[in-house]
């Protein structure tokens, strides 16, 4: 070895040399270990930090169905216009040099170079201020992008600018991400741009799914809406340099299933160099689109539900239709009036629009089928009835209910000192008759008969009065009940005769009278009902099986005789037919519809304000479908209520017909 | 010219440093390549415009100068020694009258096709003046007179370079003059004394220029002061500064320790094996200095992309360089050879270590090019041409 032959020789000086060599490099070498070795992790960091910048690229949004395939919200392509800003970078450079102050100066030359033959006059940059340098290029570059986005303006033959503003604010936060000139330009303007060649000027066109809901408010409650929200979902990376924006479903489908229809978010790094301009980038992690999410609802009913509110004679009224299928348990339409239109979430409100959707006398935003509670009134007869029956009622006894002093055509009763008036007149009421003419002395004396009020609130607690169903909505109301505790303490008669014609201490939701129609209708089976048909992959070729939502399932049994239920059935279907029925308005759609109408009366700050109702199934002979309607300040349930059920009855009638059929994506209205 | 009379089973050069240099040069073509095209308008130039085929062409210029060197017996050359020595000097008191300016200081002659940079050339007649010096007599080197005449025969130079001001430079001229004088045989106490001296010295000033009131504090340029406070991590601001002045003395901090800092960056990402030839993030990026990554910071470029592996194979090859230089000086068949070559060999090794050094944060930065990889004619040439006086050394090591 080399070295050790110089420490061999006899040379003192020379073998210091090479020792203090020796050890100068091995001080080199560990210090390269340590850099490189040891620390290396810690340099790498660095490097990423200074040169890498994550994207956060959102997913597709899943869309969302109704049980025939129509597309109730989708994605449609949205074209930008973006600018680059690296390709312009020597542009900007060139500019900024133009732009800079100059002078010409006169040297005072020392003899020798003015002997030379140096000249004395030259021109050169003047020294910049603090801060004026910045400026300068600030407005170069600015001029630069101006002058292509006028190149732009000038194709697209629209008027464009860009914001001086906004563009340095770009340049100074986000240089590496491209610089969206304009959005979502229309067909024209595309055609116009693609004709010519940009790619040389930094342009590009870049396509971004849009949220569309193709129907506008139809359904708007059930969909919900989205807002601008980028955030990282749970699991995901959660440091992102850049968020693509992104959306997030707020309350209804949008919102109860946001995770599964949002999918995965993807992430890219661009990686940048020392002046921060993009270099090249790669995505280290794909998106995953969302999934899409297929309603139980049909649209033609939904919009046959809608357009028959819509024809009430107050704007914005407020009413609910809740249509569900009594054996499956489907929610074929859960409507709510007023709604508004969740498209404006994307394109932006105008200010009626926003006014009305923040107006809580309009309301738009509360979904009055599952979301709001009210007293059910008299549709609740229905179970006090059932529980007579059960208790050993004869549906055949006469119960005489005397007339009203103050009001001798109607009835009246008095429970202890409470004075309950009837809107029926007095007279001779068996069941059927009771039923029909929905009387309050009827109901009220045979629910206070012993063992009946305990069966009410049994049944009450079968059909989970009082309990949130759980839909996927994230707007539902609970409802109330009074529990089995509550009834044993200061409890009166009056209580109790307020809860057997439907209120007093008790409210519900139209989509809970639902479930209670659909278990009279189906043979006293309470169902979960069902909003979602399935989820599955969007991607066609998708490997992923769908997750599909068992029907029918039944939460619950009222556990009544069939002869009761029989009884109340002919009770209800005389309330349709019978000449003296309140319910008639529900006649002729070729359907026999066995109903209960309903008013609840309540005072609102010192103001008489009312909910009808008109609870229904059908066909009578073998039912299939539960049509719950409710009208806040309806003037009765028949005259109000049941008009709405008959054209939903209509539109059931092709019910059968459109199964299977995929209507083609309507245009909007 | 004497016909050289040589055993003929002694290798007229010595190979294995010859190896060596030929594998460093490939290196440095190699990574000048790849430091310098790193966009599409450095590939478009013109084939002769391009950094690496120059670099290729100062070595030839630089092989050739160090040939001729060789034809010349080295006492021949050491008698012509002060010629250039005299000759380094005046060029380098014209520098700063006749020098362009480039990056604050004047260190070259542009010569239109060359930039010339006299202190380049100036080390090596530095070198071969104090060899000569040096090559007296023994008792006459312990007179302190002589030891006077050689420490002024360093400072001369020493004061000129610094004065251009390049401190990195200036400060290879101490090692260099060092080293020569111990193996010379100048008496210890003398060397010690002078170590003492420097060493004092040396701390004096620094402590002055990190602690000192401003007031008290000596004269260094300004870019000296805060590379200087940069390395040992001092404050620019001073103690009663407003916060205003602090936050601009922070900004010009990190303006100042950017290059050091990206050097280690790129030194320490490249890990054990680097990112490969041509894929290292920081030169590609930018963030290395365009105008220095082929320069002064060709290592960090190295060992970016060829990691821990490709520093270590570069430090080998220099000490293969230097040690066959160190066997050279001690073949040599005279004092003068000796010294000449220890000289070289000291001066070789303080500029890879101070670049190196620099690279890893060992030492402060200072524009000194690591020999042979560095894009630089000067230095190429001045380079090849100290190897060319190793050389020198061993083939006329039988002369006579």
């Amino acid at each position: 070895m080399i070295i050790f032959d110089q420490l061999k020789r006899n040379d003192s000086q020379l073998q210091l040399l090479t020792i203090m060599l020796c050890a100068s490099l091995a001080v080199l070498f560990a210090g390269l270990w340590w850099v490189q070795i040891v620390n290396k992790g810690r340099y790498q960091e660095s490097l990423e930090i200074q040169s890498s910048r994550s994207v956060r690229l959102p997913a597709v949004r899943g869309k969302i169905l109704d049980r025939n395939g129509a597309v109730l919200a989708d994605n449609r392509p949205s074209y930008n216009i973006n600018l680059y800003l690296e390709d312009l970078s020597g542009a900007f450079k060139k500019e900024y040099t133009r732009a800079r102050p100059r002078r010409v100066v006169t040297n005072d030359l020392p003899f020798w170079k003015d002997w030379l033959g140096f000249t004395t006059v030259s021109t050169q940059f003047t020294k910049l201020k603090d801060g004026q340098a910045q400026t300068i290029a600030r407005d170069s570059r600015y001029r630069v992008a101006n002058g292509v986005v006028s190149q732009v303006a000038d194709v697209l033959k629209a008027p464009l600018t860009l914001d001086y503003t906004n563009f340095s604010r770009h340049y100074e936060t986000r240089l590496s991400l491209p610089y969206p000139v304009v959005s979502n330009i229309s067909s024209l303007h595309l055609a116009r741009f693609a004709e010519e060649s940009f790619n040389s000027r930094g342009l590009e066109l870049e396509v971004q799914p849009r949220r569309v809901y193709p129907f506008g408010p139809t359904a708007a409650h059930v969909l919900g809406y989205l807002r601008k929200d980028d955030s990282s979902a749970e699991g995901e990376e959660a440091f992102f340099w850049y968020r693509m924006p992104d959306y997030r479903g707020m309350v209804g489908i949008e919102g109860g299933f946001d995770q599964q229809l949002r999918g995965r978010a993807g992430a890219k790094s661009v990686q940048v160099n020392n002046l921060g301009y993009r270099q090249n980038e790669n995505i280290w992690s794909p998106v995953e689109p969302g999934q899409n999410v297929v309603l139980t609802l049909d649209l033609k009913i939904q919009q046959a539900a809608e357009a028959s509110i819509r024809k009430l004679p107050v704007p914005n009224a407020h009413a609910a239709v809740v249509v569900m299928e009594v054996e499956s348990g489907d929610l074929l339409a859960v409507a709510s009036s007023p709604s508004a239109d969740p498209n404006n979430f994307i394109k932006g409100f105008t200010k009626p629009e926003l006014e009305r959707w923040h107006d809580d006398k309009v309301g738009v935003q509360k979904n009055r089928a599952t979301g709001e509670q009210y007293q059910a009134g008299s549709i609740f007869k229905t179970i006090v009835a059932l529980a007579a029956l059960e208790n050993g009622l004869n549906p055949q006894e006469i119960y005489r209910v005397a007339a009203n002093p103050a009001n001798p055509n109607k009835g009246v009763i008095y429970v202890g000192k409470q004075k309950f008036n009837d809107t029926a007149p007095p007279g001779d009421y068996d069941l059927r008759r009771a039923l029909l003419r929905s009387s309050n002395a009827y109901f009220i004396t045979n629910g206070l008969r012993p063992g009946v009020f305990e069966r009410v609130v049994e049944l009450s607690q079968r059909l989970h009065l009082g309990e949130r169903i759980g839909l996927p909505l994230m707007q539902e109301a609970a409802g109330h009940f009074p529990s089995a505790k509550r009834i044993h303490a200061n409890w009166t008669a009056g209580s109790t005769a307020n809860i057997c014609i439907g209120q007093g201490e008790m409210d519900v939701t139209p989509l809970q009278m639902a479930v209670m129609t659909s278990a009279l209708a189906n043979g006293g089976k309470v169902l979960w009902p069902r909003l979602v048909d399935r989820r599955e992959s969007s991607d066609l070729a998708g490997l992923e099986p769908p997750t599909i939502y068992e029907k029918g399932r039944i939460r619950d049994n009222l556990g009544v005789s069939q002869r009761s239920l029989k009884l109340l059935r002919e009770a209800m279907l005389a309330e349709t037919e019978d000449l003296e029925g309140t319910g008639n308005n529900v006649l002729g759609t070729g359907f026999r519809v066995c109903g209960k109408t309903g008013t609840a009366e309540r005072t609102e700050q010192g103001e008489k304000k009312n909910t009808t109702w008109f609870i229904s199934f059908a066909p009578y002979e073998k039912p299939r479908f539960a049509v719950v309607v409710m009208v806040e300040n309806g003037k009765s349930g028949g005259g109000t209520c049941a008009p709405i059920a008959k054209d939903v009855y209509l539109a059931l009638k092709n019910f059968d017909k459109l199964a299977g059929a995929i209507p083609l994506t309507a245009a909007a209205q | 010219m004497n016909p050289i009379a040589i055993n003929e089973n002694a290798p007229r050069l010595d190979r294995l440093q010859l190896a060596a240099l030929v594998g460093l040069m490939g290196v440095g073509v190699a990574f000048v390549f790849s430091a310098t095209m790193v966009n599409e308008a450095a590939a478009s130039l013109p084939f002769i415009k391009q950094l690496w085929f120059r670099q290729i062409v100062w070595y030839s210029v630089g092989v050739g100068a160090a040939v001729a060197l060789c034809l010349v017996d080295y006492h021949t050359l050491a008698r012509w020694s002060f010629v250039a020595y005299w000759g380094t000097i005046f060029l380098l008191a014209a520098v700063p009258i006749f020098g362009t300016m480039r990056g604050g200081a004047r260190r070259w002659f542009d010569l239109g096709f060359f930039s010339l940079q006299p202190s380049e050339f100036a080390k090596l007649a530095f070198i071969l003046a104090m060899a000569h010096f040096l090559s007296r007599p023994l008792d006459e080197l312990r007179a302190p007179m002589n030891f006077w005449k050689a420490l002024g025969l360093l400072a001369l130079p020493f004061v000129l370079v610094m004065k251009e001001p390049d401190l990195g430079s200036a400060l290879v001229f101490i090692p260099s003059g060092f080293a020569m004088m111990l193996v010379a045989g100048v008496p210890r106490r003398y060397l010690f004394r002078l170590i003492g001296i420097v060493g004092v010295m040396a701390s004096l000033i620094l402590v002055d220029v990190l602690f000192a009131p401003p007031s008290w504090q000596i004269k260094l340029e300004e870019y000296q002061r805060q590379r200087l406070l940069v390395y040992f991590g001092q404050d620019f601001a001073p103690p009663n500064a407003t916060p205003k002045q602090k936050a601009e003395a922070r900004r010009l901090q990190q303006e100042k320790s950017y290059q050091a800092k990206q050097a280690l960056i790129s030194v320490g990402s490249g890990g054990f094996t680097g990112k490969g030839w041509r894929q290292g993030n920081q030169t590609a990026g930018g963030f290395l200095p365009p105008g220095a990554a082929h320069t002064d910071f060709i290592f960090s470029v190295i060992a970016e992309e060829k990691g821990f592996v490709g520093s270590v194979t570069v430090l080998t090859l220099y000490a293969v360089v230097l040690f066959t230089g160190l066997r050279i000086a001690g073949q040599a068949r005279d004092r003068l050879g000796k010294v000449l070559a220890a000289g070289v060999v000291t001066l070789l090794f303080s500029h890879v270590f101070i670049n190196i050094g620099m690279n890893i944060r060992l030492m402060p930065v200072t524009g000194i090019p690591l020999p042979l990889l560095s894009y630089g004619g000067s230095s190429v040439i001045g380079s090849l041409i100290a190897i060319g006086l190793l050389q020198n050394v061993h083939i006329y090591r039988r002369g006579y």
